[in-house]
């Protein structure tokens, strides 16, 4: 008889004991905690104004820059054709830069002494 | 350039021809505002600058706050929402785990490992230190002996998950006995996801260029057109050295047998070498020809690597290459004699604008082999590399395109 009490007082035990592990881990799952953010360091951005905008551009000069990539040079030709179609009055200097990646010093200058607007294509 | 006047179009622009440019992109639309392309630019040739456009001075992008707060859930689902994830869940990065990944290296927390951006010389280059490599190495589920081998990789500044619409990928191999010491899978299943080191270096490296580096956002740092599974879990091939009969790949490159060194690779990836009909299963097997005719097929950008289990390793020794260098020197001897190749063919001569010769997007990562050209990408020879790993349970082995770039020694960062 003795036994059998012992036996039922270890099984209360063990009910009592379960039901605060339970208890337990269900405040541990709403608990907050605290994580730090992964990011790293992005680069200071150095802003640099935009030219002026001429308010038409007939009798300028825009500048159509090529960087290379393939299929740029067929699309710029392309995009030479419309301007001369649809503003005769515009001068369009079509122009070839190196690499799309390194810059010719001499066309930069040249750009900024003549041009009134460039459109350089980069993409492919 | 904030503020720079950007058009946006209807790509891709090469293999079109005139007729399908004009009508395609000049008479097209802008994808993004649905307005024709061309009064577009015009307007941005003339429209009068804002006072946004107008600023000058310095700019820095905000990354948030130091920590965040909240339940687990809360916060597997603001990291993801954050993409600070590889959209698997992560462990979460507190304070006490990342204190616990330090301790897998001597260096100062605030010390910088790198620089790196998306790749292919595109989008801002960030910085990253110990720390911030940390955070994502406890992420990835990694262990801190791992640490110096995500340092190691981090200070490469390579990013696994290049911009690129071409889809690359990124590798790395690793030689040394620190390979045991933390317990790399070099034999069955050596260069998939089968143990906790490769899998989870490999995932630390990405999450480090995601969350270092910004590195693999769709539609601004990352525009693979297909994509590449192997972004998933970066390619960690440990070499089987043991196993090998040829010197270890690092040896080859110039660093001392007991170095721990690893090397990062980029391209397309590899495959089964059954992948191309020269491997032809049957009775008797000329590996040796079979990987040249492979190597033959491959194309010249990323060259080609030859991930062979030690089985073929041995069958290319046997078949007379006693060391990689002769193997390689018979392996190309076909394609150098037929003249310098790029990704768009044979080279062009010099004088010639190389501009056409381009790959279809970015340059070639450093380290490449190629013969450069004035101005960036020029005339290469196709690359060929060994690396030897896996079990020696078959006859199988991988080829594929990847090149190597950079090597660094694992114990600078310990």
């Amino acid at each position: 008889m003795k036994l059998r009490i012992a036996v039922i007082a270890a099984l209360c035990a063990g009910l009592v004991c379960g039901v605060c592990v339970t208890g337990n881990a269900q405040v541990a799952a709403a608990a907050k905690v605290t994580v730090l953010n992964p990011m790293g360091t992005p680069p200071p951005i150095q802003l640099k104004q935009m030219a002026e905008r001429p308010t038409t551009l007939d009798g300028k000069t825009i500048y159509l820059v090529n960087t290379g990539f393939v299929g740029t040079e067929r699309l710029m030709e392309v995009m030479e054709e419309w301007f001369k179609e649809n503003h005769p009055k515009t001068t369009i200097v079509s122009k070839r830069n190196p690499s799309m990646d390194v810059a010719d010093k001499a066309l930069w200058a040249e750009i900024q002494e003549k041009a009134d607007g460039v459109v350089i294509g980069l993409g492919h | 350039m904030p503020g720079l006047r950007i058009q946006y179009f209807r790509g891709p622009v090469w293999g079109k021809t005139h007729d399908q440019l004009r009508k395609m992109i000049i008479q097209g639309n802008n994808p993004i505002t649905g307005k024709p392309v061309m009064p577009e630019i015009i307007e941005k040739l003339t429209k009068p600058l804002t006072a946004e456009e107008k600023k000058t001075g310095t700019a820095t992008l905000d990354v948030g706050p130091d920590t965040y707060t909240g339940t687990p859930d809360e916060l597997q689902q603001l990291y993801l929402d954050k993409r600070y994830t590889d959209f698997m869940p992560i462990i979460l990065p507190t304070v006490e785990k990342v204190e616990e990944m330090l301790k897998g290296t001597s260096h100062e927390p605030d010390e910088i490992v790198g620089r790196m951006n998306p790749g292919s010389e595109a989008g801002d280059t960030w910085s990253y230190t110990v720390k911030d490599v940390a955070i994502s190495a406890v992420m990835a589920g990694a262990k801190p002996e791992y640490l110096p081998v995500i340092l190691a990789l981090a200070s490469t500044g390579t990013t696994p998950v290049n911009v690129s619409d071409n889809g690359f990928m990124a590798g790395a191999v690793i030689n040394g006995a620190i390979r045991q010491e933390i317990g790399l899978n070099y034999e069955i299943g050596a260069v998939g996801p089968y143990a906790h080191a490769n899998t989870t270096i490999g995932r630390a490296w990405n999450l480090v260029a995601i969350n270092g580096a910004n590195c693999g956002k769709v539609g601004t740092t990352y525009m693979g057109t297909v994509g590449n599974p192997m972004n998933a879990i970066d390619v960690i091939i440990a070499e089987n050295e043991e196993q090998s009969p040829f010197e270890p790949f690092a040896v080859r490159r110039g660093f001392k047998k007991d170095e721990n060194i690893v090397t990062v690779f980029m391209g397309w990836g590899i495959l089964s070498a059954k992948n191309w009909k020269a491997d032809v299963w049957g009775p008797n097997m000329n590996y040796p020809q079979i990987i040249k005719d492979i190597y033959n097929q491959q194309d010249a950008m990323f060259g080609t690597v030859a991930v062979l289990s030690p089985p073929i390793a041995d069958f290319v020794r046997d078949g007379g290459h006693a060391t990689v260098e002769d193997f390689t020197k018979w392996v190309q001897a076909d394609a150098l004699a037929a003249g310098p190749m790029t990704a768009f063919g044979p080279a062009k001569p010099e004088g010639k604008p190389a501009g056409e010769g381009k790959p279809p997007a970015g340059k070639a990562p450093a380290g490449k082999g190629a013969s450069k050209g004035k101005g960036g990408f020029g005339p290469m020879a196709p690359q060929f590399n060994v690396v030897v790993t896996g079990g020696t349970n078959n006859n199988y082995f991988m080829m594929g395109g990847m090149v190597p770039a950079a090597s660094v020694q694992i114990d600078k960062w310990r």
